[in-house]
């Protein structure tokens, strides 16, 4: 009865299992509800003590997994983010691109990472500012995927990546929408399972599934 | 009687020694039997009571209100539920955990565990205020519960505070505070100067402060008023807003209640 948990308490993550295409559909169209303490003033400055700054940072971590889930967000630029995600409702404190920052490189290192940076899209940058969002980790994308493809009986068969992410087949699965590049992380998890095997060449590339 | 009649003659003495003795027994004899009639009472009062705990065990566990009046029933008639298991009961007879006996150890037990969970919540928040919560924001996550099933407490702050009072043997670091109007529990063993309570205060009142809202309001020097907000910074038990005109300091007690 009297288990004492000396963890932090994890993440309230949305959805956890596989939602239905159903599912995924409607909570795409209803509107987010942002938690209570986003209409806490200090939420959007980052905290001078570090104690409360990590605990900050994580609630900062928890909205923005949720919300991204809730929209089907796969990917963050912090040069055009959402408009409503980083400023709180009556619009009169706004977090910082360089500290929006601050809080995504908590994500990245976060065990597992909750998002990748991208590396720059022009040269000239040493730091990219687009990353994936993983509210669903890559592990647990990995089991949807391959839970798909079980349920559907293509044990054994090719698949296209381009099937994977845009086929009839897969018309309002969780995915779709999902960068190729990331996709193709999902893969590399499942191939080091030995779940499945990536062969050919960039176009036309064909994924089998064991 | 012997005073009024006065005998005569040396008999007079023995006589009035006698009827004093006579008198003595008597008076003996109706203490003792109005101590057994006592005595009587409380076991048969024990007993009731005991029957009461046993057959309303359920509802004592389940029920605040019932276990308020339960509570409050045990204190008038000097009794502390919980003092049996680690104090000699107030009854005292048998030397150890007399109530427990009596009231089956379900009532010790509900407090016990209900302070293990004020323990997690108090340890589980630390990071965000400081080690320092307000008491029905404690009892609104036990309520809640751990999001696992069955998992929510209905309980009340005073269910809390006797709680905390159980855990006093281990030392006393939880602790309850009022600031305000607000009753909190401070885990961390630090203790507020006369400074900080103040400005704790005010933040409980008008939601947050600021450095000239403490000088204006409480005649502060801003040196003053900087050194407390610092600590209390330092201490994190207040968050920092510096979006506003000039920097706000916001008690994390409101973050969970909007507005």
């Amino acid at each position: 009865m009297a288990t004492t948990s000396t963890t932090p308490t994890p993440l309230p993550l949305p959805s956890s299992s596989i939602s239905t295409p159903a599912q995924s559909s409607t909570t795409q169209s209803s509107t987010f509800t942002f938690p209570t303490y986003t209409h806490f003033p200090p939420l959007y400055t980052v905290q001078p003590n570090l104690q409360t700054r990590a605990r900050q940072l994580d609630l900062w971590s928890s909205l923005i997994l949720s919300y991204t889930a809730h929209h089907h967000i796969f990917r963050l630029s912090l040069s055009t983010p959402p408009a409503d995600l980083f400023t709180n409702p009556p619009r009169t404190r706004t977090l910082k691109p360089s500290d929006i920052r601050i809080v995504l490189d908590h994500m990245a290192l976060q065990t597992p990472s909750r998002i990748e940076w991208l590396p720059p899209s022009t040269k000239g940058e040493k730091m990219g500012n687009t990353c994936w969002v993983y509210w669903k980790t890559l592990a647990e994308w990995a089991d949807v995927l391959y839970g798909w493809v079980e349920e559907t009986g293509q044990k054994g068969a090719v698949l296209t990546v381009y099937e994977l992410r845009e086929g009839d087949a897969v018309m309002g699965r969780e995915w779709v929408g999902m960068d190729e590049g990331m996709l193709r992380k999902v893969l590399g998890v499942l191939v080091k399972r030995g779940k499945a095997q990536v062969f050919g060449q960039q176009e036309g590339e064909g994924v089998k599934f064991f | 009687m012997a005073s009024s009649r006065r005998g005569v003659g040396l008999n007079a003495f023995s006589n009035a020694a006698i009827s004093s003795d006579q008198y003595a027994r008597h008076g003996a004899a109706l203490r003792s039997t109005h101590a057994d009639a006592l005595a009587n009472q409380l076991s048969v009062f024990q007993a009731a009571l005991h029957n009461f705990s046993l057959t309303h065990a359920k509802d004592i566990r389940s029920n605040p209100t019932f276990r308020a009046e339960f509570a409050r029933m045990c204190n008038a008639i000097g009794v502390d539920p919980l003092a049996g298991s680690n104090v000699k009961g107030a009854a005292g007879a048998g030397g150890k955990s007399v109530w427990a006996k009596m009231l089956g150890s379900s009532v010790n037990d509900f407090y016990f565990e209900l302070a293990v969970r004020v323990v997690e919540v108090c340890r589980e928040t630390r990071s965000e205020n400081g080690g320092m919560i307000a008491l029905s924001e404690v009892r609104k996550r036990i309520e809640k519960g751990r999001g696992l099933v069955g998992g929510g407490m209905e309980v009340t702050d005073d269910d809390i505070e006797r709680a905390l009072e159980s855990l006093e043997p281990l030392g006393g670091m939880f602790k309850t505070t009022t600031l305000g109007s607000n009753k909190f529990i401070r885990s961390v063993p630090k203790e507020l100067n006369p400074d900080q309570s103040t400005v704790l205060e005010v933040i409980q009142i008008l939601g947050h402060v600021t450095v000239s809202m403490l000088q204006d309001n409480l005649g502060w020097e801003g040196a003053r008023a900087i050194a407390v907000i610092d600590d209390l910074v330092a201490d994190s038990l207040v968050w920092v807003d510096s979006q506003a005109e000039e920097t706000e300091y916001w008690s994390p007690a409101s973050m969970h209640e909007g507005g």
